[in-house]
């Protein structure tokens, strides 16, 4: 871990700031200790209340309550994206999947702010946030998640995102597609436009689809799903081409990019794109899900590289470019974690570890990640794919013989376990991140 | 595999001070125990994992059952059955159990029997 130039977690100026008033202690060697006047233990700024950020900032505070963490989040209803294709399929309202902040700030004593972090000063080791507050930390955890790359594919801008939403990240984006499929014609054409790798939730697209053909059977039985994807190949790939045969038939068509399933322009007014080889497809609703690229304050705090993504250090997550910022989730290059909300829940406690282990001047333990992809293909028609993940030779690695796909020729009553049980991790993983009782 | 992080250097000398005068957070007093062969801290990081589907501490009950405050060997020997696939209908922690060594999953076994169900 670097500390160059003789910088260090806590700067000289920080620790006579930190030292309360009501402290009688003498200056040794020119620094007070800061946390005996104010029982700090050090100051972590996160930002970003989704699945990286509120789990970062509940583990802090369970390593060591006494230090100061501040939270900052615009929202003050955290849609997730996680079940959000359930409410697209009709199995669920949009407020079972809506969390806040409850438990942070009163069971844990995190400050939340409801505002923009607008800018990241990482030599003066300050945040400036949309309500022109600022805030100092000793450590900053950015769990921003994705944005959307709006210059990547011709005609896909944020006005025709509200033609043909991408609903990419949950809230009213969802709200819109849901009505759209409401509003469709039975007899319509779904399509979804698929991004290339890396993206979010590599099996997102595919459990969407499934999703919008349950609903299809329900409402609109003679309504189809198309599929045009920039990729060969897609996560869960066999799983999902198989439950779909079984559930859907053939209402359910995917083109691969090397059958010109790749998308190279959009025009939202008339829900209609066009392909590499000037394929032209006409929608009834139309879902791109575009390329994207880590939340742009990762730009500002000065992490991202070339591809748009954080490189991080395995060990701790902290960034390779710049010290004293740690980032986890989906804006980080974490390969072969994907970019799930499992992965940012599991980066973030050992992120708060190794933080709560520093400030204290203790060695961090060592990492250990995991991770479980559910989809539901159908109400009772669940699979997952799961990993395992350490340090091996500096790199984040899979650990051998562990984790892998559901079984190809399990019996429909396995199915309908894993359905139960992704039912089971949701409720779970939003008690972990958010203290939402199910 | 234990790497150290580099102390800050006032933050170590002011760790050192804080010892000495006795001042000392609870959490970091755990940390010197040597009997045990995972530190708490550790320990923390290790079934952190386990919380995504079983709730904060291994305590929510649902779908996935709760495995805070069960018998330690109840925990462990089901752990090792997971791990060496001797449970017939087993969906998801087969393929968890695969990824730690058996000394790992005695540990979490211990952690999570010595937690309170609630
Ligand atoms: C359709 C779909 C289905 C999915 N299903 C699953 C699933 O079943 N299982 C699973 O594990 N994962 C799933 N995912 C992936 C999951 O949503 C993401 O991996 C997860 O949200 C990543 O967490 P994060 O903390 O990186 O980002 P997020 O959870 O998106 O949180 C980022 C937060 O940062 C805030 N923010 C951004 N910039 C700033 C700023 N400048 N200042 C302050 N706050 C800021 C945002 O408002 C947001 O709340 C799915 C994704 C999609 C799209």
């Amino acid at each position: 871990m670097s500390q160059d130039n003789g910088r260090s977690g806590l700067t000289r100026r920080q620790l006579i700031q930190g030292m309360g008033a009501a402290s009688t202690l003498p200056l040794l060697g020119g620094v007070a200790p800061f946390a005996i006047g104010n029982q700090s233990a050090g100051r972590v700024v996160v930002i970003g209340g989704g699945f990286g950020g509120a789990t970062a900032a509940k583990y802090l505070k369970r390593a060591n309550p006494a230090i100061d963490v501040t939270m900052v989040e615009p929202a003050e209803v955290f849609y997730t994206c996680p079940f959000s294709n359930l409410f697209l399929g009709g199995l669920r309202e949009l407020n079972a999947i809506a969390h806040g902040y409850d438990e942070l700030r009163g069971r844990y004593g995190v400050k939340v702010i409801h505002a923009m972090a607008e800018d990241v000063d990482p030599d003066g080791h300050r945040v400036s946030l949309s309500n022109s507050d600022t805030l100092d930390y000793d450590r900053l955890v950015l769990s921003p998640g994705i944005d959307i790359r709006w210059d990547a594919l011709e005609g896909y801008d944020e006005a025709a995102a509200e033609k043909a939403p991408h609903s990419w990240k949950a809230g009213p984006q969802t709200e819109l597609l849901k009505r759209q499929l409401e509003g469709m014609d039975d007899g319509g054409t779904f399509v979804m436009v698929a991004p290339e790798n890396p993206f979010r939730c590599p099996p997102g697209p595919y459990e969407r689809a499934s999703m919008v053909a349950h609903y299809f059977t329900q409402h609109k039985p003679n309504a189809k799903v198309l599929i045009l994807d920039a990729k060969d190949n897609f996560s869960k790939q066999g799983l999902f081409t198989a439950g779909w045969e079984q559930l859907y038939g053939d209402r359910i068509e995917w083109v691969g990019l090397s059958n010109d399933g790749r998308v190279t322009r959009v025009d939202a007014n008339n829900l209609e794109v066009e392909t590499e080889f000037g394929t032209r497809h006409q929608a009834d609703v139309l879902n791109v899900i575009p390329p994207q690229k880590a939340g742009w304050i990762a730009d500002r705090a000065g992490v991202t590289d070339d591809s748009g993504w954080v490189p991080v250090k395995a060990e701790t997550f902290e960034s390779q470019r710049v010290n004293d910022i740690h980032v986890v989730g989906d804006a980080t290059v974490a390969t072969p974690m994907p970019k799930s909300g499992f992965c940012a829940n599991a980066q973030a406690k050992v992120v708060a570890a190794a933080i709560a282990a520093t400030l204290e001047g203790s060695t961090a333990p060592d990492p250990y990640w995991a991770n479980t992809c559910y989809s539901l293909i159908g109400p009772e028609y669940g699979i997952s794919v799961a990993g395992v993940y350490r340090v091996q030779d500096g790199v984040i690695a899979s650990v051998e013989g562990a984790g892998g796909l559901s079984p190809t020729d399990a019996p429909e009553a396995t199915r309908a376990l894993e359905a139960e049980y992704a039912v089971g991790w949701y409720n779970a993983i939003c008690q972990d991140t958010w203290g939402t009782e199910a | 595999m234990t790497r150290a992080i580099q102390p800050p250097t006032p933050t170590a000398w002011l760790s050192t001070l804080l010892l000495s005068i006795g001042l000392v957070q609870a959490s970091l007093a755990e940390d010197t125990s040597t009997d045990e062969p995972y530190s708490s801290q550790q320990l923390a990081v290790l079934a952190g994992n386990c919380a995504s589907c079983h709730g904060t501490d291994g305590r929510l009950a649902g779908a996935v059952p709760a495995i805070a405050g069960r018998p330690a060997s109840a925990l462990e020997s089901r752990l090792l059955s997971f791990k060496r696939d001797e449970i017939a209908d087993t969906t998801i922690m087969d393929r968890i159990a695969k990824g730690y060594s058996d000394e790992e999953l005695a540990a979490l076994a211990t952690h999570f029997a010595s937690i309170d169900k609630q």
